[in-house]
C-alpha cells in the first residue's frame, strides 16, 4: 500500500515538474503560436533567405543575401525598381538623375553625379559627395582586398592600383581611383571608357556610400548600434545566427513610398526547416526549398512556388590538358588538339538535357546550348543567348530540343567512331579512356553525375564519379586536378563580359587550365578582329595570344555593336575547344505567401520587400 | 577535503591542460593540412586579394611561427582571434553567442531527462513486469533507438505544421522547447533504464535485506540506501553527456534552426575558418574535460568508498 503511495507521489511529482519545465516556456509559446497561426501584422514581414551573412559591409559583401539586406538598407546612386508595366529598370537613388557620360580627348569618359537633397544617415549626419568618394576608394583599395573590389576596373585608376611588379609588389602603393567629390553634393567619376552596364554598377552594393568615422571600428557592421545606413531601413536588432530586423527609416526621402514597416530576417542554412516555418505560417517568404521536395510543392502551392531566371549556367567543364585519345592514337600536335576538341563536342551531344531539367532537378530550368545564361542582353536588346552560334534552325551551338536527341545521338557516334573502336554489335566504344567525374558532395549534383554516367555508359564510355566537401572541391578543380568536374556561374550583372573574361589565361576562374600546362604551347587557335576595326589578326596562336587578346580588346571597345559581336566571337571561341559542356541555365526559385503583394526580385537574386503590402 | 583528493585534483587539472594542449596541435596541423582555404570561394578573387588577405592574417608566415603565435595569444591574453569569414566579429564573441543557447538547451534537456529518467527508473524498478515496467521499457526502448532527426521531425511536423502550437524555428523562447524535448528524450530513456537496472540490482544486495529484516521502513530503504547507491552509473553516464549535450547538436540545431554553438563548429570546418574551427575545438574539448573531472570528484560524493587517486 504504502509503496503505491509512494509511486503515486513520486509519479505526480514528475508530472508536475514536467509541468513546470514546459509551463515556464508556455508563455514563450503563446506568443509563438500566435506567431505561428497569425503571419505577422500587416505591416511586417518574416522571410527567410540564407543563414548568419558573412558581412554586410557594402564594400565586402559578395553574397546574394546580404545585397539583399544592403539594398534595403543603402541607398547608392541608383537602385533597380519596377515600373509600371511591372519591368526591372534601373533608376536614379541617392542622384538626382543618372546622367550621360562626357567623353575626353582621351578616350576616357566622365560622368558627374549631383545628391539628391535630404539623404541623411540613420544617425542624422547629411550624405556628402565625400562620402561616397571615399566609400569607392576604399572598396577599390589593395588594403581592404574585397572580393567585390574588381567591381571598380571599370573607373580610371583601378589599374594603377592593383598594378604588381614581378614580385607581386604594388607598383603603384599611392594610386587612387579617378573619382572626386567637387563640393558637397556633387560627385565626378571617369571611366577607362564608356560601359554600358554603368548604371547597374552603380545599383550594386559595391558601390554603396559608407561614412569613414563610422568604418573605422572594424566591427562597425556586426552589430546594430554601430551600424550607420542611409538607406530605407535601419537596422534595430541582429540576434546573431538567427535574426536581423529591419525598421522603417521615416527620414528617407522616400519614406512615403515605403509600404513595409518592419522586415524580419530569419537566418537558417537548413532548408527543411525554411520550409517547415513556410507551411506554419510563421515566415512569409523562403528562398530555398528542399531538392526532393520541390515536385510535391509544385503541386501543393502552386501560387506559391516561384520560379524566376537567374543569370547562370550549369555546366560540367573539361581539363583541356586531359588525355582523352586511345592509347592507340597516332594523332600528335595540332590534329592532336582538334580531334580532342571534336570529341569533345561529340559527347555534349550524347546528353539529353530535358531529361535533367525535367526529371532531375525539375525546377523550371531550362536546357543550355550555350555558355552565357539566358536573361544576358545582346546589343539590340535581344536575348545574347538567342543569338549564340552559327545555326539557324535552333538557338545556340547545339540543338537541345527533345526531337534533336535521336540526331545529335547518331551525330556524336558518328565523329566518336572516326577516333575510336567501335563494336557494331553492342554498339559501344571499345578503347575510350575511362574518366572521372568530379563534384561537391550534393545529392542534386550527384543525381546528374550518375545521369551522365548512364548516358556515356550507353556507348561505351566509362566514368567514375568522386565527389568532394566543397572547399577541398574548389581547389582540386582550380589546380586543374580532375578530367571532368561540375561547375555553374553566376553573373555579377548584365554583360556576357562576365561569363567570358574568366576564362583569360591568368584568371582565378579558369578551371578549364585554358593556356596553361601543356595548352600554354598548343598553337592551333585564330583570332581576325579586322572586321571590328582593329589591325590584330592572328593565325595558329596560343590561347593567350588570341583569347587574352579579344577579351582586352572587348573590354576597351566603345562600340557597342562591335564590343557584342566580340563577345559572341568569344563565346565561339569557348565552345569550339568542347571544354564547356553547358547543361541547363539556371532559376531562382522561392516560395512567397499568397497574402504578399508588392513584392520582386531582380535577375541577380536580389529580393525587394519594401513595397510589400501582406492582405 | 583530504590532501589525497586535493593533489587528485591538481593531478586531474594539469592532465586536463595537457589533454587540451594535445587537442590544439593535433587539430592545428590537421586543419592546415587539408586543402582548401579560408579565401577560397566559387569565385576566384585574384592572386594579389589572396595574399593581401593572407598576409592581413598572418596565414602567409611559415606554419610553425603561426602555431607559436597562436599559442602565445591564447595563453597570454585567451585571444582566440578575429573569425576569417565573419568579417569584423572575435571568435570568442561568436563562441560565447552560440555557447549561451547551447547551454541554456543543454541545460534544461539534461535536468529534465535526469529527473524524468531517475524517476521512471526508480518507478519501473519497484514495479517490476507490471504493467507500468512494460510500458515504460516499451517507451523507453523506443526513444533510445530513435536517432533524434527522426524524433526531430517527427516533434516538428506534429507540433509545428500540424498542430500549429509551437513555432519551428530557435529564434523565440518558445522555439527551443521542441529542440529542448528532443534533446532531452535520448538521454532520459536511456536514464530510465540505466536507473532501473541498477536499482534493480542495488534491491537484491545483501544489505537491503538486512534492512528489511531490521524493519527499516520501505520509504527510508529506497531513499536512504537503494536510489542513492543505484545512481553511480547514472552519474558515470550524466557527467559526459551532460557536455556533450551542452556543446550543441548540429542535428537538433539545424532541424529548429537554433543559433547553438554546434552548427558554428561544423560550418568553421566546411569554411576552412581557422580561428573559429581552433575556437569551438578547444572549447569543446575543454568542455568535456571538465565534465570528466566533475564527475570523478561526484563519484565520491555518492560513495565515500571510493578513493581518488
Amino acid at each position: 500500500m504504502k509503496t503505491k503511495k509512494l509511486v503515486a507521489l513520486v509519479l505526480a511529482l514528475a508530472m508536475l515538474l514536467c509541468l513546470a519545465a514546459c509551463g515556464k516556456k508556455d508563455d514563450g509559446s503563446s506568443n509563438g503560436s500566435a506567431n505561428a497561426a497569425t503571419p505577422g501584422a500587416a505591416n511586417s514581414i518574416a522571410v527567410c533567405l540564407a543563414s548568419e551573412p558573412d558581412t554586410i559591409d557594402p564594400a565586402l559583401n559578395s553574397a546574394v543575401d546580404g545585397a539583399t539586406l544592403l539594398a534595403h538598407l543603402f541607398s547608392g546612386l541608383a537602385k533597380w525598381a519596377q515600373d509600371d508595366s511591372g519591368n526591372l529598370v534601373i533608376v536614379p537613388d541617392a542622384a538626382e538623375e543618372l546622367v550621360e557620360g562626357v567623353e575626353n580627348d582621351d578616350g576616357t569618359v566622365t560622368y558627374t553625379y549631383t545628391l539628391r537633397d535630404g539623404l541623411v544617415w540613420s544617425d542624422g549626419e547629411p550624405v556628402t559627395a565625400g562620402d561616397f568618394e571615399f566609400s569607392w576608394q576604399r572598396a577599390a583599395s589593395t588594403g581592404l582586398a574585397a572580393d567585390y573590389g574588381y567591381m571598380f576596373e571599370v573607373v580610371d585608376g583601378y589599374n594603377d592600383i592593383w598594378e604588381t611588379d614581378d614580385n607581386d609588389e604594388y607598383v603603384n602603393p599611392d594610386a587612387k581611383l579617378n573619382v572626386r567629390a567637387i563640393d558637397e553634393k556633387t560627385l565626378e567619376v571617369t571611366l577607362y571608357n564608356a560601359v554600358s552596364y554603368w548604371n547597374e554598377l552603380l545599383a550594386f552594393p559595391t558601390y554603396f556610400p559608407v561614412r569613414e568615422d563610422v568604418v573605422e571600428n572594424e566591427s562597425w557592421a556586426t552589430d546594430p548600434s554601430t551600424y550607420v545606413c542611409n538607406g530605407m531601413y535601419t537596422m534595430s536588432g541582429w540576434d546573431h545566427n538567427s535574426l536581423i530586423t529591419l525598421t522603417k527609416n521615416p527620414n528617407h526621402p522616400d519614406a512615403d513610398e515605403v509600404t513595409m514597416e518592419t522586415i524580419e530576417f530569419y537566418l537558417s542554412d537548413d532548408s527543411n526547416n525554411m520550409l517547415s516555418n513556410f507551411k506554419n505560417g510563421s515566415w512569409q517568404m523562403i528562398d530555398d526549398v528542399p531538392t526532393n521536395e520541390i515536385a510535391a510543392l509544385k503541386e501543393e502551392y502552386p501560387d506559391e512556388f516561384i520560379v524566376v531566371g537567374q543569370l547562370g549556367t550549369y555546366y560540367v567543364c573539361w581539363n583541356i590538358n586531359e588525355e582523352i585519345l586511345p592509347a592507340s592514337s597516332t594523332l600528335t600536335g595540332a590534329e592532336a588538339e582538334n580531334a580532342k576538341a571534336e570529341i569533345r563536342n561529340a559527347i555534349s551531344l550524347l546528353f539529353d538535357r530535358n531529361y535533367i531539367v525535367n526529371d532531375i532537378t525539375q525546377a523550371g530550368q531550362v536546357p543550355a546550348s550555350s555558355f552565357v545564361a539566358m536573361g544576358l542582353t545582346d546589343a539590340d536588346g535581344s536575348e545574347f543567348y538567342e543569338n549564340a552560334g552559327h545555326d539557324s534552325g535552333f538557338v545556340g551551338y547545339y540543338d537541345v530540343s527533345e526531337d534533336a536527341l535521336e540526331g545529335n545521338f547518331e551525330t556524336a557516334v558518328e565523329t566518336l567512331k572516326k577516333y575510336y573502336t567501335y563494336d557494331e554489335a553492342t554498339g559501344k566504344f571499345t578503347d575510350f579512356p575511362t574518366l572521372t567525374y568530379l563534384y561537391n558532395t550534393s545529392e542534386g549534383h550527384k543525381a546528374i553525375g550518375e545521369y551522365l554516367q548512364s548516358a556515356l555508359a550507353n556507348v561505351g564510355i566509362t566514368i567514375n564519379l568522386e565527389n568532394q566537401e566543397w572547399a577541398t572541391f574548389l581547389n582540386t578543380r582550380k589546380q586543374g586536378d580532375f578530367s571532368l568536374a561540375r561547375n555553374g556561374w553566376l553573373g555579377d550583372y548584365n554583360d556576357p563580359i562576365s561569363f567570358l573574361d574568366m576564362w583569360t589565361t591568368s584568371s582565378g576562374n579558369n578551371d578549364v587550365q585554358f593556356g596553361k600546362g601543356d595548352n600554354a604551347n598548343v598553337a592551333i587557335y585564330s583570332l581576325d578582329l579586322t572586321p571590328y576595326g582593329l589591325d590584330t589578326k592572328v593565325e595558329n596562336g596560343t590561347w593567350a595570344e588570341t583569347y587574352d587578346v579579344l577579351i582586352s580588346a572587348i573590354k576597351t571597345c566603345t562600340d557597342a555593336e562591335n564590343r557584342y559581336a566580340m563577345m559572341h566571337l568569344a563565346e565561339d571561341m569557348l565552345m569550339e575547344t568542347g571544354c564547356l559542356c553547358p547543361l541547363y541555365f539556371y532559376t531562382d526559385l522561392y516560395m512567397l505567401d499568397s497574402s504578399v503583394h508588392g513584392f520582386f526580385s531582380s535577375p541577380l537574386g536580389y529580393k525587394y520587400f519594401m513595397y510589400c503590402t501582406i492582405e | 577535503m583530504s590532501s589525497k583528493t586535493l593533489l587528485y585534483i591538481v593531478k586531474r587539472i594539469l592532465l586536463a591542460l595537457f589533454t587540451i594542449w594535445v587537442v590544439i596541435t593535433i587539430t592545428f596541423f590537421v586543419m592546415h593540412a587539408v586543402p582548401g582555404g579560408p579565401f577560397v570561394g566559387e569565385k576566384a578573387t585574384t592572386p594579389a586579394v589572396q595574399a593581401a588577405m593572407e598576409a592581413k592574417y598572418g596565414l602567409d608566415k611559415p606554419l610553425m611561427e603561426q602555431y607559436g603565435t597562436y599559442l602565445r595569444d591564447i595563453v597570454t591574453k585567451f585571444d582566440f582571434g578575429p573569425s576569417l569569414k565573419q568579417r569584423g566579429r572575435m571568435v570568442i564573441d561568436i563562441i560565447s553567442d552560440g555557447l549561451k543557447t547551447s547551454a541554456k538547451l543543454g541545460v534544461i534537456a539534461a535536468c529534465i531527462s535526469a529527473v524524468v529518467g531517475i524517476v521512471l527508473g526508480a518507478v519501473a524498478a519497484l514495479q517490476r513486469n507490471k504493467l507500468i515496467d512494460r510500458v515504460v521499457m516499451v517507451l523507453t526502448t523506443a526513444f533510445v533507438s530513435m536517432p533524434s532527426f527522426i524524433m526531430g521531425s517527427l516533434l516538428l511536423v506534429l507540433f509545428a505544421i500540424k498542430l500549429r502550437v509551437l513555432p519551428a524555428n530557435g529564434a523565440t523562447p518558445a522555439g527551443l522547447v521542441l529542440p529542448i524535448i528532443t534533446l532531452a528524450l535520448y538521454p532520459a530513456a536511456y536514464i530510465t533504464r540505466l536507473t532501473r537496472s541498477s536499482m534493480l540490482d542495488v534491491l537484491g544486495q545483501d544489505y537491503i535485506r538486512t534492512a528489511r529484516a531490521k524493519g527499516v521502513s520501505g520509504r527510508h530503504i529506497i531513499f536512504g540506501h537503494a536510489l542513492k547507491n543505484s545512481l553511480i552509473p547514472v552519474l558515470t553516464y550524466f557527467g559526459p553527456m551532460l557536455a556533450y549535450i551542452v556543446t550543441g547538436s548540429l542535428v537538433v540545431e539545424r532541424i529548429f534552426a537554433v543559433p547553438g554553438i554546434g552548427r558554428a563548429f561544423v560550418s568553421s570546418i566546411t569554411n576552412r575558418d581557422y580561428p573559429m574551427i581552433m575556437g569551438t575545438t578547444i572549447i569543446l574539448a575543454a568542455l568535456i574535460v571538465i565534465m570528466n573531472l566533475i564527475t570523478d570528484i561526484l563519484y565520491k560524493v555518492v560513495d565515500p568508498r571510493i578513493t581518488l587517486e
